[in-house]
Formats: structure tokens, C-alpha cells, sequence
């Protein structure tokens, strides 16, 4: 009746040959349709351990999964669903994993919480854990600054292109970069004393991840330099600026943000071995907590201890990222 | 005036009295295997203006950076206001306060305003007091014609506003000599002609210059005299009006006839 509806659509050679499976399994009432569905599934189809023979109970929590990653999937995929529904569908995918484990994994839960999970162990006891930190944060404080020195000085010193300074400065960074720091931190402590060197477990540390880390952070501070285009060092010379002027100015200040995020994740890297430090006895957290762990007799210690490398390094990495941003942002200014 | 200070007492300089601003004297470059300069020798006069032309990989650049030592030169002398600064009783640092240097690509420092660029060497170098340092930029953003732009970030001027702040902050260390290095050659042409309006007006109030350039026209106004080189060597050296319209050499006739 309507003349427009009779003539036919011109052809497009950009549509769809087919209606398109994904367009119609996006419809939010699709979507919720098989929410509803995949929940009822969960809740009354999926057999108990039991209670269905194996064939049977294999195939039907295997289907099960196939269709929570279909469902999830197809969400995740879709460029118009709101991101936080596409949050919600990602939790909420992970919550069923975790459901499933714990309804058919084989796991002691009891056991599990009785042996690491033992708060009642760490009565009393956090103040030595506390000091633990402490002390952890004082070596990393002390060697990162020491490592951001050593690292400076080796890549300023490299710049001087001195063919027989660099294969020195060269050997000194590769043998550094592949001893691990625990046999660096072990010669030092046991090995110097017979040349009459002795040095105590804090020193030891520092020493050991100064000079360590030293070595990846003058790759970092390299990689900085050499990304300064050189026309920037001779336009600085050309105005008889000196070598160390030249550096301090106008080549440093341009290395700075190419630095930065390499170097903090040195530095954040350098900070998680400082637990290494606990073989030469140094009273850091790792130690103090396996000190906890031998009296209790209870590893909780051991994940309160972990617990806390995660509450100092999560925002540590955090910070960096977003200093990252800001110099990043501010160089395309 | 070179010496460094620690050993500017009781040392003879050595000196070679023609009066010429830069006297050169059979400069050889060789880089490893690579002969560039031939043995060059030329002097400029004071208030001098001399135009670098010749065939690309000629050794334009590398003769310019021969001279305030960006490029060690393998042999010769080169003598800036009478003095050997090849000699190792030189600071090298105080001879390029002398010389300004312009390069093709600019080279300002990205991290630096325009007229914290200008002030840095005056203020780390001279030691001159910031409120001096900044006075005297400001006087010559004014020259360069961009007072306008003075507290603005490198990457936010045009190319033609860049090489004129280069010029600015070489100007500022008030040098005897400018070096110029293709300083239009990365430009669109619509720009060429404001940088070129401040080279000549430095022309006319007498700075010694060198300048590797292509520009005819800028030559023809500007220049004093012409070097012609050629794979490391001086094939010509004269007026512009002996070069451009009396040449008998089959190298520059060739290359002329290119460019023009
Ligand atoms: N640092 C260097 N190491 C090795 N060879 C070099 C170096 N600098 C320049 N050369 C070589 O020296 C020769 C002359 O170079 P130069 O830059 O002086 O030429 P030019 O006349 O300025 O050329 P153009 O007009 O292209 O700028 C070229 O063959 C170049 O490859
Ligand atoms: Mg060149």
C-alpha cells in the first residue's frame, strides 16, 4: 500500500549476506534470556559430584562451561554494551570459576585455612613483622639510591666513548646482570671475610644491590641517553657549553621521561629482592617472617609477609604509572 | 683569549698575525678510510660574509664543523683571530663561545622555552645573571621578530620561527663568527624568506659569516665572496658575480646549472 515499502531497497554491497548470528545474540533480550537461563542450569541441572554417572557428569559441567564463555564472551565482544556491564560479565565469569572449584575440586579447605590461613599465629606478632618492613624498606631506600648512582655514573662515563673505559664499564654491567643477586649476596658475606673484608648483613645488601641493580639501571639511563638526538648535543657543545654541562642541561633533562619507567621497574624489582637479603641474615621481612614460620611452626606468617610485599608494591607500581603518564603527557605538549 | 685558564700563564701562544678572522691552512678530515676534506685553505675577514656551495657529500658540513672542532680535523691549522685553537693548550669550549652555529635541523632544545633556550648558555657559561640573561633575549626575539613567542615550547613554532630562535640563541653568546649550515634547507619555502631577512640583516651590521647555502638570490645580495668545493677541495673562490657569470670551471658550470 505504501509505495515505498514496495520498491525494493537498492542493493548495498556492504550489507550483511546473512541476518548475522552475533546481531540477534545481541539483543538485550536475548542477552538476559540466557542469563536467565545459564543461572537456572547452575542452579538445578548441574549435578552434584555424585549423583550423575561420570559421562554423563563430565559432558554436562563441560557444556556448562562452553556456554558461560559464550555468554560472557559475546558481552565482552560487543563494542555497544556498556563497559560496566562488560565488567559485571568478567566478575561475574571469574565468580563461577571460583564456584566450580570449590564445589568440585578435591580441595581440604579446612585444612588449607587451619595451615596458612592461621591468623591466631600472627597474635602478637605483627610488630615483628612491622620491623620486618622496616627494615626492608630502609635497604631498598638506600640501595635504590645507591643503584640509581652507580647506574648514572656508568652510562655518564660511557658517553665519554672511551674504547678501553667502555669494555671495562661493559664486563662490569654483563657480569653483573647475569650473576644472581642471592651468589652476589652470598660472596660477600662469606667470601670477603677470608680477604679480610667483613661487612655486616645490612651492608652486605645495600653493597650487593647497589652494584646489582646499578648495572640494569645504567641500561636504563643508556637507553635514555642514546634516545637524544645527537644534533641536541652538538647544537650544546656549539655553544661551548661543557661535556658536564651538556649532560646536566640539555641531554638528562630529555633522557628523564625515556628513563623513568624502565628504571622504576628496576628499582620495583630491586625492592622485591631485597627478600634475598634473608639468606645473609638480614632482619628484612622475609627473614622475620621465616623466623615466625619456625617458631609457629605455621607458614601464615609466609602469606602475611607475602600479603604485604603486595600492599607495598601494588601502589608503588601504581604511582610509577601514572608519573609515567604525566611525563609522557607532558613531553607531547 | 682560548687558553684554559690553568695554563694561561707563561704559554706562547701561537699566533699567525694576517689580521683575518679565520685563516685555514691545508685542513685535512679523514674519516677512517673516508678522505672528505682534501686540504683546504681559505681566510675570511673580518665583517666577511662567505657563501659554502658545492655538490652534495662534497664536504660542506664537515668543513664548518672542522672549524669550532664538532669534527676533529686529522691535520692543518686553523686559526681563529690569530690563534692555533688545534693547539692542545686550547679550551675549545671558549673558542665556540666565539663561533655561533646554525644547523639545517634546527636543534633547539625541546625541553626549553624560547627564550630559556636563548638564556641557558649565556647564564651556565658567561654566568650572567638570569634578569641580564633574559634583557638581553628578549632584545633579540625582538630582532628575530618573536618577542610574541618568547615563553612557548619548541614544537609549537613553525620551522621559519625555530631557526630564527636558533639564530637568537646563537646570537646570544655574542659571537665574532656565525656558521651557517643549510640553515634554510629543511623549510618550507614560504618561510625561507623571514630567516633569510635576519641573516642579511646581520649581514649589514657586519658579523662574520659562513654560510652553506643554496640560495641564490641571498647569495648574489648578501655574500662577499663564494667557496666552490668539490670532493674535498677549494675549486673556486671569488665574488658571486666572478662565479655566476664569469666561471670557466666545468664542476661549478655543471652544479650551477642544476640549481638554478
Ligand atoms: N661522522 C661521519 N662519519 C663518517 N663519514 C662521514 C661523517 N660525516 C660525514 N661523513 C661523510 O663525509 C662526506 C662529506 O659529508 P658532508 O656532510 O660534509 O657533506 P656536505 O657537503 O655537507 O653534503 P650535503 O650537501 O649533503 O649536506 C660524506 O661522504 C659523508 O658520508
Ligand atoms: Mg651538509
Amino acid at each position: 500500500m505504501n509505495p515505498m515499502s514496495a520498491t525494493p531497497a537498492p542493493k548495498n554491497k556492504f550489507a550483511r549476506t546473512h541476518p548475522g548470528w552475533s546481531v540477534w545474540l545481541r539483543r538485550p533480550s536475548v542477552t538476559a534470556l540466557s542469563f536467565a537461563v545459564l543461572f537456572a542450569y547452575a542452579f538445578f541441572l548441574l549435578p552434584t559430584k555424585d549423583t550423575a554417572p561420570p559421562f554423563l557428569f563430565y559432558l554436562s559441567i563441560n557444556l556448562f562451561i562452553v556456554l558461560v564463555l559464550a555468554f560472557t564472551g559475546n558481552i565482552l565482544a560487543d563494542p555497544k554494551k556498556p563497559e560496566a556491564l562488560k565488567m559485571i560479565a568478567a566478575l561475574l565469569l571469574i565468580a563461577v570459576f571460583c564456584w566450580l572449584f570449590y564445589r568440585y575440586s578435591g580441595a581440604q579447605w579446612g585444612r588449607l585455612k587451619d595451615f596458612f590461613f592461621n591468623w591466631e599465629t600472627l597474635e602478637g606478632n605483627w610488630w615483628i613483622l612491622w620491623q620486618g618492613l622496616e627494615v626492608t624498606l630502609l635497604l631498598a631506600f638506600i640501595s635504590g639510591i645507591g643503584s640509581v648512582l652507580v647506574g648514572l655514573l656508568i652510562a655518564v662515563l660511557r658517553t665519554l666513548h672511551s674504547p678501553t673505559l667502555n669494555f671495562f664499564l661493559k664486563v662490569y654491567v654483563d657480569v653483573f646482570r647475569s650473576i644472581p643477586m642471592i651468589v652476589v649476596m652470598v660472596f660477600i658475606f662469606f667470601a670477603l671475610p677470608f680477604m679480610g673484608i667483613s661487612l655486616g648483613s645490612i651492608v652486605t645488601t645495600i653493597l650487593a644491590l647497589s652494584l646489582g641493580y646499578g648495572a640494569y639501571a645504567s641500561e636504563c639511563f643508556r637507553a635514555g641517553i642514546e634516545s637524544v638526538h645527537s644534533g641536541q648535543l652538538e647544537a650544546a657543545r656549539s655553544l661551548g657549553l661543557s661535556r658536564w654541562k651538556t649532560i646536566s642541561k640539555i641531554i638528562l633533562p630529555q633522557a628523564f621521561p625515556v628513563v623513568i619507567p624502565p628504571l622504576t621497574g628496576t628499582l620495583v624489582a630491586m625492592l622485591k629482592d631485597t627478600a634475598v637479603a634473608s639468606i645473609v641474615a638480614a632482619p628484612e621481612l622475609l627473614k622475620r617472617a621465616r623466623e615466625l614460620y619456625t617458631s609457629e611452626t605455621n607458614p601464615t606468617p609466609l602469606v602475611a609477609a607475602a600479603l604485604i610485599y603486595l600492599v607495598v608494591l601494588i601502589p608503588l607500581v601504581r604511582a610509577v604509572n601514572v608519573l609515567e603518564n604525566k611525563l609522557q603527557k607532558r613531553r607531547k605538549v | 683569549m682560548f687558553l684554559r685558564t690553568s695554563s694561561r700563564k707563561g704559554v706562547k701562544c701561537k699566533m699567525n698575525d694576517t689580521g683575518a678572522m679565520i685563516e685555514v691552512v691545508d685542513l685535512h678530515k679523514r674519516f677512517k678510510d673516508l678522505h672528505v676534506l682534501k686540504g683546504i685553505s681559505t681566510s675570511v675577514k673580518q665583517s666577511e660574509v662567505v657563501a659554502v656551495m658545492g655538490p652534495s657529500g662534497s664536504g660542506k658540513s664537515t668543513f664548518l664543523r672542522c672549524m669550532n672542532r664538532l669534527e676533529e680535523p686529522s691535520s692543518g691549522h686553523i686559526y681563529i683571530e690569530g690563534i692555533d685553537i688545534l693547539a692542545p693548550y686550547i679550551d675549545i669550549n671558549r673558542v665556540r663561545t666565539e663561533i655561533g652555529m646554525v644547523f639545517q635541523s634546527f636543534n633547539l632544545f625541546p625541553h626549553l622555552t624560547s627564550i630559556e633556550n636563548i638564556k641557558l648558555a649565556p647564564m651556565s657559561v658567561r654566568k650572567i645573571s638570569d634578569q641580564e640573561a633574559t634583557e638581553r633575549g628578549m632584545a633579540l626575539l625582538d630582532k628575530v621578530g618573536l618577542v610574541d613567542k618568547a615563553k612557548v615550547y619548541p614544537e609549537q613554532l613553525s620551522g621559519g620561527q625555530q631557526q630564527r630562535v636558533a639564530i637568537a640563541r646563537a646570537l646570544a653568546m655574542q659571537p665574532q663568527i656565525m656558521f651557517f649550515d643549510e640553515p634554510t634547507s629543511a623549510l618550507d619555502p614560504e618561510m625561507i624568506g623571514e630567516v633569510l631577512d635576519v641573516m642579511r640583516n646581520m649581514a649589514k651590521e657586519g658579523m662574520t659569516m659562513m654560510v652553506v647555502s643554496h640560495e641564490m638570490g641571498f647569495i648574489k645580495e648578501a655574500a662577499d665572496r663564494i667557496l666552490f668545493l668539490v670532493d674535498g677541495l677549494i675549486v673556486e673562490d671569488g665574488t658571486p658575480d666572478q662565479i655566476f657569470n664569469y666561471s670557466k670551471n666545468e664542476r661549478t658550470l655543471e652544479f650551477l646549472s642544476k640549481i638554478i
